[in-house]
């Protein structure tokens, strides 16, 4: 759901631009005051993959596809604030270099994606995280979704304040076809979770024990 | 976390290499949701200024190869990122 340029007013993507640097600054000096060292290798690791996973779109419903966006698998494993820092710079890579997404509306798209799908996405875990491995399970799908469909609530907040149409229906549809999208969301980030919590128990955050 | 990381990668090139082939160039759910309520012309696309443009290197014709061009060079970029991001996180803490 990259929004490119011309779907949002001026004084839409410009307050959502001028939002975006001071939030993406603060997750900055976040990370570098809690990272865990022994993270550091997974930055690129991740960021890679899901740059890759963004690439390929899958069938989803009536003629329409969707990819993983990967917020919230991103919170699991590099937690909220570095994980909100990669995704901003897979968008900006992906404004820049491949011409997806505007580059007025980078801003909005950060918002979107790297700031609020990333930290909604986060907190079933945090919530259920510590309550067993079938919960956690449930909490990576839920987080999944609830990651998407925050996202699409905001890009449709964002569509209707910038007069593109009528706000009943395009809730309606943002909301519809992303609620469907989001089911491949939250089962990816799901099967994705489990299998790497295979190869390390202590992986997938906030950790078990906490 | 050796495992993890050979893991990740394994299915990041997986993605980059097969994922190309089989993925849907439908509308995605904004592009439907904008072109059924009539606003998808207002999308400024503007000229592909950039050689890899929609996820395709454009000097090469053949799509296979242009879009796992695209993708690897993304890859690059992004593991790039995260070197250059770990070391100002390091830096960051004085250590």
């Amino acid at each position: 759901m990259h929004i490119p340029d011309g779907f949002l007013s001026v004084p839409v993507w410009a307050a959502l631009d001028l939002a975006a640097i001071p939030s993406v600054g603060y997750f900055v000096r976040r990370t570098q005051r809690s990272f865990e060292d022994s993270r550091i290798p997974l930055l690129g690791v991740l960021g890679s993959f899901v740059f890759a996973a963004q690439m390929i779109n899958f069938p989803v419903v009536a003629g329409t596809s969707g990819h993983l966006i990967g917020g919230a698998l991103l919170a699991f494993t590099l937690g909220p604030s570095a994980a909100t820092v990669v995704m901003t710079a897979i968008l900006l890579v992906q404004a820049l270099v491949f011409q997806d997404g505007g580059l007025l509306a980078l801003g909005a798209n950060v918002i979107n994606m790297a700031v609020v799908g990333v930290w909604v996405g986060y907190v079933p875990m945090k919530l259920l995280g510590g309550r067993g491995p079938n919960l956690r399970g449930f909490a990576a799908f839920l987080g999944g979704w609830l990651s998407l469909m925050a996202a699409a609530l905001l890009a449709a907040v964002e569509l209707s304040l910038s007069d593109m149409a009528p706000s009943g229906p395009l809730f309606a549809s943002m909301l519809g076809i992303h609620a469907v999208t989001g089911v491949a969301e939250g089962l990816i980030t799901a099967v994705t979770l489990t299998a790497i919590q295979r190869l390390n128990r202590s992986f997938v955050l906030p950790s078990e024990a906490a | 976390m050796k495992r993890v990381i050979l893991f990740l990668g394994g299915l990041t090139l997986t993605l980059v290499l097969l994922g190309v082939l089989v993925a849907s160039s439908s509308p995605d759910g904004l592009e439907a949701v904008a072109e059924s309520l009539g606003f998808s012309d207002r999308a400024v696309e503007g000229e592909p200024y950039s050689p890899f443009a929609d996820y395709e290197f454009r000097l090469i014709d053949s799509s296979w190869p242009a879009q796992v061009t695209a993708g690897l060079l993304g890859v690059a970029l992004m593991y790039g990122f995260g070197i250059v991001f770990g070391r100002l996180v390091r830096r960051g803490r004085g250590g």
